[in-house]
């Protein structure tokens, strides 16, 4: 490791001890999904993840899980997600119902 | 006999042909979004008996599914207005787990990530998420331990991309339950699907 990266990695842990810590900044991550966040909460955030991966990578997830889900609705028009149908006693009992309103 | 035959004479459609076109299809849709299979069944049977009563009025502008799956929404939004009536939030614990653990730390670190259960890099896309069958199976397991309302208030966010407004006022909560609910449903289930699909390989 050069002087340089040396000083960065100081810089990074000393930030990381003076941010609000992750525990914190996951509901933030969480909330900048749902509303604006506010300005002191926008720059703690984007210095949080300027020093921690981690938080880096939880946002993504968050951002691939709505996504994909968004995605899938769309798609699930011609095919819902794989899950088990209607059970045969279910489905005798609303033909029943079904017959019964017809008449 | 075609769709536009029987609709020409105005017959109404056989129960048997109905349920095999259109039954599956309106329980998975259902189930999904309730979580609870008895609901969900009685939702299909609601759109049903909906569906006949007003058959005469179905002119076919678009295809049947269309039409049955737009009152099966209003029967789910139903069932959910029934619930927040019924069983009204509770108290903390009601939105889900706070999974501490992840944050529990004892090099002097604490409040960030346990390594145990930090986020790693996942090596996928949406799109190719959403081919793999498997996926739904994982992402429908992982997201069963979480309290009914907090499952639906996440699948209504994040499938049915309704606002927060709409979501607090079907599920009868106030915006600050909601966002711990989703928080909490978000914590939770990625890290179910990082042990269970993420690290796996496929």
């Amino acid at each position: 490791m050069g002087w340089y990266d040396k000083l960065k990695h100081s810089v990074r842990f000393w930030l990381l001890r003076r941010l609000p810590p992750c525990k914190e900044t996951v509901v933030v991550i969480s909330q900048s999904l749902e509303r604006p966040l506010s300005m002191r909460e926008r720059v703690l955030l984007k210095v949080h993840l300027w020093v921690c991966m981690w938080c880096v990578w939880y946002l993504e997830h968050l951002q691939v899980i709505r996504r994909t889900m968004r995605e899938s609705a769309a798609e699930s028009e011609l095919d819902p997600p794989s899950a088990p149908g209607l059970s045969p006693e279910a489905r005798e009992r609303i033909k029943q119902r079904i017959v019964a309103n017809k008449q | 006999m075609s769709e536009v035959q029987r609709k020409a004479s105005k017959q109404l459609p056989d129960a048997g042909v109905w349920l095999d076109q259109h039954g599956d299809y309106l329980f998975k849709y259902a189930s999904f979004r309730l979580r609870d299979p008895a609901a969900a069944e009685d939702a299909v049977q609601e759109t049903f008996l909906a569906a006949l009563k007003a058959y005469e009025r179905f002119e076919g502008r678009g295809s049947e599914r269309t039409w049955l799956v737009g009152i099966l929404k209003h029967k789910i939004t139903d069932h959910f207005r029934r619930i927040a009536r019924e069983a009204p939030m509770g108290q903390e614990g009601d939105e889900g787990p706070e999974h501490a653990e992840f944050f529990t730390r004892t090099d002097g670190w604490d409040d960030h990530w346990n390594n145990e259960y930090a986020p790693t890099e996942w090596h996928a896309t949406p799109s190719q998420l959403v081919e793999q069958g498997d996926f739904w199976r994982v992402f429908h397991d992982c997201l069963s331990p979480l309290p009914q309302r907090t499952a639906s208030a996440f699948t209504l966010r994040e499938i049915d991309g309704l606002s927060s407004a709409e979501i607090c006022e079907l599920l009868g909560i106030r915006l600050n339950n909601l966002w711990v609910m989703l928080h909490r449903a978000r914590l939770h289930l990625r890290n179910c699907l990082q042990l269970n699909w993420f690290g796996q390989k496929h």
